[in-house]
């Protein structure tokens, strides 16, 4: 088997405020406008795509972020044991959903890098770069928002209060991460 | 610190004695002081001196609107801050001071003779003067240029830290005086989210040190009902009050930018790794403009002395700082408010000489209790000159006639060593027009007010910056107004108490006369540039009309306060003179920021490594280690090249460059954007997109395609393949990956919304590492040997899906040097090890990692184009001689209606060409300009060169280039002037090597 590097392999603690990298991660693009999309994922993975905006949908085994009215991220909730885990899933999906023409299944479990934020100022911090208004979306549970921190496109998902995983592209995320760690030190 | 000069003040901590230096020397004022009212207290009211004419000037006010006491902070010349108003830094320990604009120093400046020559330097001095000789301009310059600007700048970066924040709120009131702490408690008291903002260490405003009997709330002093109120406003968790916070821009859609100072005020060992300023970037949902008003000065003759304050700024020295601006005061008014100075001076046994008041009487309440205190007061009178260079010692003041355009009687000296001046209020309207909000004239207090048929939605302004000026108005209109904005029924505000002196007697002149011509007078309106009222005459009769440009001809209101407080003077004056109402005259434009910003708030943390963003491929550390130089592109760190042994660049890339045409070169391409189309109209899209034909690509084929914008012009290109019967994968450029993206996104979504497609990038997915050069088959063979490389099942522009120790893998052969070459696309996380299996797969093959350089090199002799180098955004796919990818039989693609345009058919368009120069060694400069006849003039420019190299390969110069009908002029003799030479150069084929695409197939 090859050797896995994530991108950042790293976390930090600081005054009540906790950041690490959670890799790896499966990540799975899912598009589709078919009205049977949404029964097929609930068959294949017991979990329903959202449909309300910037929502979520949670099981034991994934979470299912709401992108755009066609489009969702699913992602693991626990980091994967081995490669074939992720190949397996990207797979099941494929088959049933892009090769039935049921939509569009595309693996980005590299694409993106997953960073977890964790107490009650990480939404001071990541308002230092980001225009977002987190005042109703930090208690709102499972909402999702696709925004820029530091200028950087971000997707992010709230988990519940003070608990959130913020997913970045793989070639940007280095450079988020030292901005994250420097504003972290002013909070 | 003069103990004669000082009072109790309960604001500030007069248990704490802080020392500072100014101009060297060191003085002791209190914590809770501000720089100015520190010096006020060891008697020092000379701090600096004027712009032009070097004329000593002194504090005269205690706020934002200072236009004299702007000093130079540090005395480090590395680190140093120019223009700090001295009444806006509060004390601290560390802290050293100097005047701006002296030489040798504040009390003896050598420029003072300006102050002499002043009558030969009216308005427009330098625009007139300064025209003739014209060749004598530039040793005019180098005066004016030593003579311009105020203050030094810094040598050194900034070492301190600085932020940005944004905020959302329901409600952000501006200003912490009484009627934005009125506002607030409103907005809180209905839980809406707020925030209140002040520039001061306090909230209160003005309010907060009025203790005077002649004006209550509830039967109590305005100072401690008003204290009780701010105590209660922290029992709000949805109130955030946030002080030293001065708002500096109010944009459009209640969108505004705050400073927050957070360490100026500290002692300079406690400010070390924190942040000195925050810039807040705030929305709100509403806004409540609670800015109040400044006082005016009033416009006599040498009104500037040191020693002449704003009456209100002498109460708030004495009442709030505890300082007495001098010993013998007397007051120049034309309201009532400067009575309430009297009061408090009296209050604090400051001996009060006199007041002169231009008005004929005063029947208010207040002005009656100064009466029977037994102060002079001079009625109908005013100023016609002051006296004392350094500090003011006597005022000569005069009766005025019953219109008041002159003066009558005898002349009466008064002697004194500080003049409080009041001429009335102006609100403070700028943040109000900032956001779009138009004024209206209020012709009884002669000011501009905030127009409310004229203001932007959800937006309000209240207290003194709308124009109520006296106490119970401020209160009962603050409420109302609030309560209805907020959609507040009732609030605790609508039964109090409210009792105050009211001003029944109003008098206003803009430029009061003297018993000397106005010519022998200097009336200052902008105290730090020097213009005066006659400036402002002179600039009437010069034909300057409309206010901004009397303002930039006679710089009135473009000193560092901005016009606070000269602009209304010089508008009074023009509407004077020209006989025009104020009202129709306006305003000059109100611009952010309303105080100075520092650039470090601005820039907050994006300087260094966060000044843009730096994106890395997988391999990056590799890179690193092995010695890369690296290219920024985009926002990419790319491999440049990778020098050995401290070869220069051009060694690296010969080297490197040979290597992949000999043997093999590796390259880490994973910067190129890559797109997942999926959909069963999937190869319509693309159909639609590139130029070419895509329906008939087989699955596992490639295909390079070039994608147009609207015009027709060459937007980007890369090579697609079909995976399968709906599925493609796209590359773009690097820099074109983002663009790409969201036009086609748009497309189908806007355009083309019946297609079945669906976009998902996968830029970094995918790690993609190129291996090319004859030996490339060999070591791929070695990292794969399950796959079957031969050109049979492998063929050039086909993929296969592969593995490599259980991860799978894409291999593409496809090309970009004209080498046999083969693409491993594998996801991000196994890339690196992939590469330096690679690296040890071609160990035997010498294989060589090669940059960014080498590549362009190697695809300029194929003659491949780099869309952004060799493209422009103004050449077809005709202009680059590449008609072969422009399908003739499609229906439709984006730009193919442009490519029929009269202009895009035109043969004597530039098109792409190959150059080689007559001496093979002689390397062309990308940029160059190609010609051909030397002697024309003006010469004529036939086109450029946009990509040139010396190729080891072929051991000669080569180059590409743009020319006017270049298809037919191959074999045509050109010349690229240069500055010292002029290069001969003949125009070629575009494809320098390999012709016949025989190492493609190899």
């Amino acid at each position: 088997m090859l050797n896995l590097e994530t991108s950042i392999q790293g976390n930090k603690s600081y005054n009540n405020l906790t950041i690490s990298e959670v890799e790896p991660v499966i990540k799975i693009n899912l598009r589709s406008k078919k009205r049977e999309f949404s029964a097929k994922i609930g068959k294949i993975l017991s979990i329903i795509p959202p449909v309300e905006s910037n929502m979520s949908s949670i099981n034991d085994n994934y979470s299912l972020l709401w992108l755009s009215p066609d489009e969702w991220l699913l992602y693991s909730n626990n980091k994967i044991s081995n490669y074939e885990e992720q190949i397996n899933l990207e797979d099941k999906l494929f088959n049933q959903i892009s090769k039935l023409n049921q939509g569009a299944v595309t693996n980005v479990t590299d694409h993106l890098v997953m960073i977890n934020l964790n107490g009650n100022k990480i939404y001071d911090l990541l308002s230092k770069g980001c225009p977002f208004n987190f005042n109703d979306f930090m208690s709102k549970k499972g909402s999702v928002a696709q925004t820029i921190v530091n200028h950087t496109d971000v997707i992010l998902h709230n988990i519940n209060e003070g608990n959130l995983n913020l997913f970045v592209r793989r070639s940007f995320s280095k450079h988020l991460w030292s901005w994250i760690n420097d504003s972290a030190r002013f909070i | 610190m003069s103990k004669e000069l000082r009072v109790n003040s309960k604001y500030i901590d007069q248990t704490t004695r802080i020392p500072f230096k100014f101009n060297g020397k060191t003085f002791y004022g209190f914590k809770g002081d501000t720089l100015a009212s520190a010096l006020l207290s060891n008697n020092v009211h000379l701090v600096g001196r004027s712009f032009k004419y070097h004329r000593p000037r002194g504090i005269m006010t205690c706020g934002s609107e200072e236009p004299n006491a702007i000093v130079q902070v540090s005395n480090d010349p590395s680190l140093t801050e120019p223009n700090v108003r001295a009444t806006e830094i509060e004390l601290y320990e560390g802290l050293e001071a100097n005047s701006q604009n002296c030489w040798p120093s504040v009390n003896f400046d050598i420029g003072g003779i300006n102050n002499f020559l002043s009558p030969f330097l009216p308005a427009g001095f330098y625009y007139k003067t300064f025209m003739w000789p014209a060749s004598f301009w530039e040793k005019y310059e180098f005066f004016i240029r030593h003579s311009a600007g105020l203050g030094k700048a810094p040598t050194k970066p900034d070492p301190n830290i600085y932020d940005h924040q944004y905020a959302h709120c329901d409600v952000l009131v501006i200003g912490g005086g009484i009627s934005g702490v009125i506002a607030a408690k409103l907005s809180a008291e209905k839980k809406l989210n707020t925030i209140l903002l002040d520039d001061k260490k306090d909230l209160g405003g003005v309010s907060i040190y009025n203790n005077d009997d002649n004006f209550k709330i509830n039967d109590q002093n305005v100072s401690k009902w008003l204290s009780n109120e701010i105590e209660n406003l922290k029992k709000y968790p949805n109130l955030s009050i946030k002080t030293r916070t001065s708002l500096a821009a109010f944009h459009g859609y209640n969108y505004l930018l705050a400073r927050e100072n957070l360490t100026d005020h500290l002692n300079v060992n406690d400010r070390k790794d924190k942040i000195r300023q925050r810039l807040w970037k705030i929305r709100a949902k509403k806004v409540v403009i609670a800015t109040g008003a400044i006082e005016r000065p009033l416009i006599f003759n040498n009104n500037d002395r040191p020693g002449i304050l704003l009456s209100s700024s002498i109460k708030k020295y004495i009442d709030y700082y505890g300082v007495k601006c001098g010993t013998k005061i007397s007051i120049f008014t034309s309201n009532d408010s400067a009575y309430e100075t009297v009061l408090s001076l009296y209050k604090n046994g400051v001996k009060i000489n006199s007041i002169i008041d231009i008005r004929d009487k005063s029947e208010s309440l207040i002005v009656k209790k100064v009466q029977d205190i037994g102060i002079k007061i001079y009625w109908k009178h005013t100023v016609v000159n002051t006296k004392g260079y350094k500090r003011i010692n006597s005022v000569e003041l005069m009766k005025l006639n019953e219109k008041g355009t002159g003066v009558i009687g005898d002349k009466i000296n008064e002697s004194c060593d500080c003049l409080g001046i009041s001429g009335g209020w102006t609100p403070m309207v700028h943040l109000f027009t900032q956001s779009g909000g138009k004024l209206e004239f209020n012709r009884i207090d002669n000011m501009f007010i905030p127009d409310e048929n004229k203001s932007p939605s959800e937006q309000i302004s209240v207290g003194s910056c709308n124009g109520d000026l006296e106490l119970d108005d401020i209160i009962k209109k603050t409420n109302l107004k609030t309560k209805e904005f907020l959609d507040i029924n009732t609030s605790i505000f609508d039964s109090l108490k409210i009792q105050n002196s009211k001003e029944k007697n109003k008098k206003n002149i803009w430029l009061l006369p003297s018993d000397k011509a106005l010519g022998k007078t200097k009336p200052f309106l902008d105290f730090q540039n020097d213009s005066t009222a006659k400036d402002v005459k002179l600039a009437l009769r010069e034909g300057f009309k409309s206010i901004e440009h009397v303002k930039r001809y006679t710089t009135t209101g473009m000193g560092t306060d901005q016009g606070k407080l000269s602009n209304m003077h010089a508008l009074g004056i023009i509407a004077d003179t020209t006989g025009t109402n104020m009202g129709e005259l306006g305003t000059t434009t109100f611009r952010p920021p309303f105080t100075p910003l520092t650039f470090g708030a601005i820039v907050g943390r994006n300087v260094g490594q966060f000044f843009d963003h730096t994106r890395y491929s997988a391999m990056h550390n590799w890179h690193e280690t092995n010695g890369a130089k690296f290219e920024n592109v985009g926002q990419w760190k790319r491999p440049w090249y990778y020098p050995k042994n401290k070869e220069s660049m051009h060694e690296a890339v010969q080297r490197e460059s040979k290597a992949a045409r000999d043997s093999a070169g590796i390259l880490d391409a994973s910067t190129l954007g890559k797109i997942d189309i999926q959909g069963t109209d999937a190869s319509e899209f693309l159909n639609r997109v590139y130029t070419n034909a895509w329906s008939k690509l087989q699955i596992g084929k490639c295909r390079y395609g070039l994608m147009l914008n609207e015009d027709g012009m060459v937007y980007d290109d890369g090579v697609t393949t079909r995976l399968g019967e709906n599925h493609y994968i796209m590359t773009t450029t690097t820099g074109g990956a983002a663009n790409v993206l969201n036009k086609l996104e748009d497309y189908l979504q806007t355009e083309w919304p019946e297609l079945d497609v669906y976009l998902t990038t996968v830029t970094d997915h995918f790690s993609t590492i190129s291996i090319c050069g004859p030996n490339s088959k060999k070591i791929v063979n070695k990292m794969i040997p399950d796959l079957d490389l031969s050109d049979q099942n492998f063929p050039h522009m086909s993929f296969k899906n592969s593995s490599i120790n259980g991860v799978r893998c894409r291999v593409m052969r496809i090309s970009f040097t004209g080498e046999h070459s083969y693409e491993i696309n594998i996801q991000s996380n196994y890339a690196k090890n992939v590469w330096e299996m690679s690296m040890e797969a071609g160990k035997e093959y010498n294989i060589t990692p090669y940059g960014t350089e080498t590549m362009h090199l190697l695809r300029a002799e194929k003659g491949f184009i780099i869309t952004g180098q060799d493209t422009d955004g103004t050449l077809t796919p005709v202009d680059l001689q590449m008609d072969w990818i422009v399908s003739k039989k499609k229906y439709d693609f984006i730009g193919k209606r442009s490519l029929y345009r009269s202009d895009t058919i035109r043969e004597d368009r530039k098109q792409l060409v190959g150059l080689i120069t007559e001496d093979p060694n002689e390397v062309l400069e990308e940029g160059a300009q190609i010609v051909e006849d030397l002697n024309k003039k003006p010469i004529e420019m036939l086109g450029h060169v946009t990509s040139s190299y010396f190729s080891p390969n072929l051991n000669k110069s080569i180059a590409l280039a743009v020319v006017v009908s270049g298809k037919n002029l191959r074999g045509k003799k050109l010349f690229v002037p240069m500055e010292n030479k002029n290069i001969n150069v003949t125009i070629t084929d575009t494809v320098f090597y390999d012709k016949e695409n025989k190492r493609l197939n190899a």
